[in-house]
């Protein structure tokens, strides 16, 4: 009798477990809280009604990375997660992320080449796809509209090489001594991609990382030069923590961001007319650079639902969701039908700034941002060289002498 | 017979089921914790793929690590500095607070305030505090414009006391030197006449460039004249911090064991004629020997697992100017976006327990014998 109650019992359980798949989504905290739960609600709740699936979405406010290794390895991590290219490559290369190669020939609505190759490629190791990018950002030069007016200067355009930039930033800068052109942040994530303008790549044809190189030297140069003359300022110096708050105090006339800045300008410096155009040339090599940032869509490896999380997975990436992600203005969708959108064509700041923000993806020397297995190790020493010049502890040679050995001391462990 | 045998059993046990709970937790996570350290110690292991024996390759690799050796230098110079001044500071705070005056609850409270804040928000107000253009510069600044100012205020304050104070010696009457009400009388005349000085425009402030000291983000070391034993201004700044929140907690021991000394120790001393001074020197001091001890080892070990301060400071400073040994473990197990070290850290980790315990193995030797000759 007892035995029989028990059988039951499994039997009830393992049947109550099929009807009900419960799919836990892990991201980030903050706007991507709101945004994936109204996402959830509008467009994926609705797909998967009769399903028996269900969509929980957990936000961590702090340190996404560090969360998901914890997780992964503890066997606790969610369905599906949130992957930055800085550092999904160091969780590929540990197996904890699915291949998704075989549920993506199966799949109708979801195909590898409806996404722009470049993106999916930063998640594709040796042809196996660990991730589909869920949207992406470059970089811009987003300008406070009033202070180039002000000044009588033209508006930055993409026309410009570094010479013709400097020169409006110049006359900017002379309105006041607390107007600064151009907002100087001492990180790599900036700067970097003036030195790939300039013909710098991170890693050389030997793998090394060569900061001697004359296009990463003439690149570092020109930028710390500009916190020397007083023709741009670091964010910190005027007690803002980056590009975009100190372009909403308007003391700063130009950042370099990327498209996140438009949710922040709007909500911190709603009055302000702002302007983007591309990145400046480079006015030797003729190229523009830029990074691009992406966040892709992985799947956990050791996951009870896989089928279904799939199924949630097409959503969140169907054309759908992306038309509403990239009309609501929050980041710029992977698709490439998205391409000739009519959103692009607006008569409106913010899907103009967008649309730059898409087109800097392909055109000129463009990287992703993720620098091997050696993720912000990488990027570090560069950051604290630039921040040494920039507050005038070191010449830029001995500040890049140091970098150099911290870099080869990353770099060789 | 039976049963008192039963009885002694329960007996022996009683202990032993008493402790169960703390010994519980114990053994789960410290004891069990403490063994895979040690055996990841010996490993190549990334968190998720299976551990690789290495043998002794990551106890090779940390000392071969530029960082290792700046966080331990750093960790022992924090230990030397911070330790130091907190014990004397604790003490001198627990002599000043063992008086009786009114209002001493008062003060005893809010000298302890720094220790039952939390060191999280404490340390994001002090990150505000040292800003370029933040509160401690602007201070400086404003002290800097204004230091003739309250020279001469502070000069003429003085001169007045003297006078006053020589005066009614002149006419042998016994007055101390810091007599309140003459006190009260000469801040106050000074005040007026340095205030309609600066009202009438008679004195000005200096102009002065305002102070553009980098706290954080910078590489420099101080002082100059110790050379390579120098350590960089950002540690110099959490150094300043940990010695400000740690001291009211030891200070609060010194107090309970003032509390302890036998009034008639200070009766007899008083017969015998000694001053204030050589009653600390030699009753205070001696009777405090054990508190020393605690308040010395608990400090050599909370200043080695330093890791809070230097974590939330985070990106303000550069890495190799705050690193210790405890943040150099944690940056190891995640480093930013790339792969675990789990091996280098536990080696890291070991080393330090071990570094710990012979810090604390020595101080128990010299301050315990010298405490038994006392």
């Amino acid at each position: 009798m007892k035995r029989l109650s028990l059988a039951l019992l499994v039997v009830f359980l393992a049947a109550s477990v099929a009807g009900a798949q419960h799919i836990r989504i892990g991201g980030f905290g903050g706007n991507d809280t709101i945004i994936v739960e109204e996402m959830i609600e509008l467009f994926v709740r609705p797909a998967l009604e009769g399903t028996g699936i269900t969509v929980q979405y957990e936000p961590v406010a702090d340190d996404f990375q560090r969360y998901i290794i914890n997780a992964l390895s503890a066997g606790t991590a969610p369905d599906l997660f949130y992957m930055d290219v800085l550092w999904a490559g160091s969780l590929i290369q540990s197996g904890v992320v699915e291949p998704l190669n075989a549920y993506l020939e199966k799949s109708t609505v979801l195909k590898p080449e409806d996404i722009i190759p470049s993106l999916l490629d930063a998640f594709t190791v040796d042809g196996t796809i660990y991730g589909i990018p869920k949207d992406f950002n470059t970089l811009a030069v987003f300008y406070n509209k009033d202070l180039f007016d002000y000044a009588g200067v033209e508006y930055p355009n993409n026309e410009d090489t570094w010479d013709t930039f400097y020169a409006k930033l110049e006359q900017v800068a002379a309105i006041d001594p607390d107007i600064y052109g151009l907002a100087l942040q001492p990180e790599f994530a900036r700067f970097g991609a003036l030195a790939f303008a300039a013909g710098f790549t991170p890693f050389n044809a030997e793998g090394k990382s060569d900061l001697s190189d004359p296009a990463f030297v003439e690149a570092i140069k020109w930028y710390t030069g500009m916190a020397e003359t007083g023709v741009g300022v670091m964010p910190q110096d005027i007690s803002q923590g980056w590009g975009g708050g100190a372009l909403a105090s308007e003391q700063v006339a130009v950042a370099l961001e990327g498209a996140w800045i438009i949710g922040a300008l709007k909500s911190d410096a709603p009055n302000l007319q702002y302007g983007a155009c591309l990145m400046p040339k480079h006015p030797g090599t003729g190229q523009r650079g830029n990074f691009v940032y992406t966040v892709a869509w992985g799947m956990n490896a050791a996951s009870a639902h896989k089928e279904a999380a799939f199924q949630v997975l097409e959503i969140l990436t169907s054309p759908e969701v992306q038309q509403w992600v990239l009309e609501r203005g929050l980041a710029i969708p992977s698709r490439e039908a998205l391409a000739d959108n009519p959103y692009f064509q607006q008569d409106d700041p913010e899907a103009q700034a967008n649309y730059v923000v898409f087109l800097g993806a392909s055109d000129g020397n463009v990287l992703p941002f993720s620098f091997g297995s050696y993720g912000g190790d990488w990027t570090g020493p560069i950051d604290q060289a630039l921040s040494a010049v920039m507050s005038k502890q070191a010449t830029v040679e001995e500040a890049l002498q140091e970098a150099q050995q911290r870099l080869d001391a990353v770099m060789g462990r | 017979m039976r049963r008192r045998s039963s009885q002694g059993l329960g007996e022996r046990l009683a202990p032993y089921v008493l402790l169960a709970p703390f010994l519980f937790t114990l053994i789960v996570f410290f004891g069990y914790a403490f063994v895979r350290v040690f055996y990841f110690s010996f490993t190549d292991y990334d968190l998720f793929a299976t551990p690789k024996w290495v043998g002794l390759k990551n106890y090779l690799n940390i000392f071969r690590d530029i960082d290792f050796t700046l966080a331990m230098k750093h960790s022992l110079t924090f230990m030397l500095v911070v330790t130091t001044a907190q014990t004397v500071l604790a003490l001198v705070l627990a002599l000043v607070l063992n008086q009786r005056i009114r209002g001493i609850n008062f003060f005893r409270a809010a000298y302890y305030m720094p220790s039952v804040t939390s060191s999280v928000v404490i340390t994001l107000i002090f990150i505000w505090f040292f800003q370029r253009r933040g509160v401690m510069n602007f201070l400086i600044s404003k002290f800097q414009e204004y230091r003739g100012i309250v020279g001469l205020f502070l000069l003429l304050a003085a001169a007045l006391q003297l006078s006053l104070v020589g005066w009614e010696k002149l006419r042998r009457r016994p007055v101390s030197l810091f007599e309140p009400s003459f006190l009260f009388l000469s801040l106050l005349l000074s005040f007026i006449v340095v205030f309609s000085a600066v009202r009438f425009g008679l004195l000005t402030p200096r102009e002065v460039a305002p102070v553009d000291i980098i706290w954080f983000n910078t590489t420099k070391k101080w002082p100059n004249f110790l050379g390579s034993l120098a350590f960089p201004v950002p540690l110099g700044a959490i150094m300043l911090f940990n010695i400000w929140t740690t001291a009211p907690t030891f200070m609060l021991l010194y107090l309970a064991g003032l509390q302890d000394i036998p009034r008639e120790l200070y009766e007899a001393a008083a017969v015998d004629g000694a001053e204030r001074w050589h009653m600390i020197r030699y009753i205070v001091i001696p009777q405090l020997k054990p508190i020393t001890f605690l308040v010395v080892t608990m400090g050599l070990i909370g200043t080695l697992q330093m890791f809070d301060q230097v974590a939330i400071l985070g990106g303000q400073a550069p890495r190799q100017s705050t690193i210790t040994l405890a943040y150099y473990i944690y940056s190891n197990i995640f480093p930013s976006s790339a792969t675990p070290r789990v091996g280098m850290a536990s080696a890291a980790a070991m080393f330090l327990a071990i570094l710990t315990s012979v810090i604390v193995y020595i101080q128990r030797k010299v301050l315990g014998e010298e405490g038994d000759h006392a």
